[in-house]
């Protein structure tokens, strides 16, 4: 009888965590830019289900910037809307492209502050603030600093340059101050694989869950070259309006690095 | 014998760091008929009073200077070709950094 009764519960629980796992993403077309390499960035901005490809519709994000020297540069003038037609979904969806001539050497941290996120089946809006750091012409001097918006991932560990197995460490800030116990899932993206995509065995692989210790600080080991996100999610103190009632808000801290095989 | 191993690869790192710390990085930039350098370590220290030279891309040395307190320098375009820029730290470290003529020709 025990066995009857835990088995829809088990089903139930594995359709359900692919749901929980939404990422804003920030793609650059590069993680370190050299002296010998070409110095436009493509960046793409998306909403989605990393590791298995679902996208989300992404409205007009309500900031895009680059922060480089502790200077900050509006980017939201350079986004252009892209449709396309996802494999899973019936409509066209859009999701935002831009390009960036880096112009100086430095660490260029982007962060977007999406337009929050309907969710229906969740009943509430979510909102990540998402975060990627590109190293240009040596110059490692600001991937550590936070950019004090209302929650985002601090890297420990030099977020560019890493290969595979390392450990990431890092810390999640909510109003700039640690978010004690914070919980973190981390997926990879897919759509960007580096040889060949990652398949799940189970529900549990998709989206790995970490628990933050009482500074807010967590590690990962990336198991495979190309993109990890890491995802600190929270609820928001304050509401928002739909359809004249109040509804909660997910708040989310996305921060993306890049791992590579060893040579 | 591992007791060895051991410490020769602690010295290895205790060796290895100094040297990435103190690795130089040449950037330039033009801009307005003139060619802006910096030169500065990987966590932003500049490289001071460091002596820089400009040459052509086949070693004809056109111009040199040396970086100020804050690791820059600036000259007039010395020729509209392709430039190699060498920047010489203390202790023999040194880099360069390549502009295209095209390049020159836009910051004109």
């Amino acid at each position: 009888m025990k066995n009857t009764c835990l088995f829809p519960f088990l089903a139930l629980l594995l359709m359900a965590v692919p749901a929980v796992a939404h990422f804003g993403v920030i793609l650059p077309s590069d993680d370190i830019v050299g002296r010998d390499e070409g110095r436009t960035l493509e960046l793409q901005l998306k909403f989605i289900h990393p590791a298995e490809g679902q996208y989300m519709q992404m409205e007009k994000p309500q900031r895009f910037e680059v922060y480089r020297g502790g200077q900050r540069e509006d980017l939201l003038p350079a986004l252009k809307a892209e449709s396309f037609k996802a494999a899973d979904k019936n409509t066209n969806l859009a999701y935002w492209r831009a390009a960036y001539q880096i112009r100086r050497p430095g660490d260029h941290t982007f962060f977007v502050e999406p337009t929050p996120y309907w969710e229906p089946a969740e009943d509430k809006f979510i909102l990540h603030y998402t975060k990627v750091c590109v190293s240009a012409f040596g110059l490692e001097d600001g991937w550590h600093e936070p950019l004090g918006v209302e929650i985002e991932i601090l890297p420990l560990s030099r977020p560019y340059g890493l290969w595979t197995g390392n450990l990431f460490s890092a810390q999640v800030l909510r109003k700039g101050q640690p978010l004690p116990f914070a919980e973190i899932e981390v997926e990879y993206l897919n759509e960007a694989a580096v040889g060949g995509k990652l398949s799940f065995p189970a529900a549990p692989f998709v989206a790995q869950s970490i628990k933050a210790d009482g500074q807010g600080v967590f590690h990962y080991a990336m198991p495979k070259a190309g993109w990890w996100g890491f995802a600190a999610l929270s609820d928001a103190d304050w509401k928002l309006q739909k359809d004249g009632e109040s509804k909660s808000v997910e708040i989310g801290a996305v921060y993306w690095v890049k791992a590579t095989d060893l040579p | 014998m591992k007791k060895v191993v051991s410490l020769l690869l602690m010295l290895g790192l205790l060796g290895a760091v100094p040297a990435l710390a103190h690795k130089v990085n040449l950037f330039a930039y033009v801009e307005g008929g003139r060619i802006y350098t910096e030169s500065y370590f990987p966590d932003g220290r500049p490289i001071k009073q460091a002596v820089i030279k400009i040459y052509t891309a086949d070693d004809l040395l056109l111009q040199q200077g040396v970086t100020d307190d804050e690791g820059l320098y600036a000259c007039v375009i010395p020729r509209f070709v392709d430039l190699k820029l060498v920047v010489r730290a203390s202790m023999g470290h040194q880099t360069s950094f390549v502009i295209k003529k095209a390049e020159l020709e836009v910051g004109r």
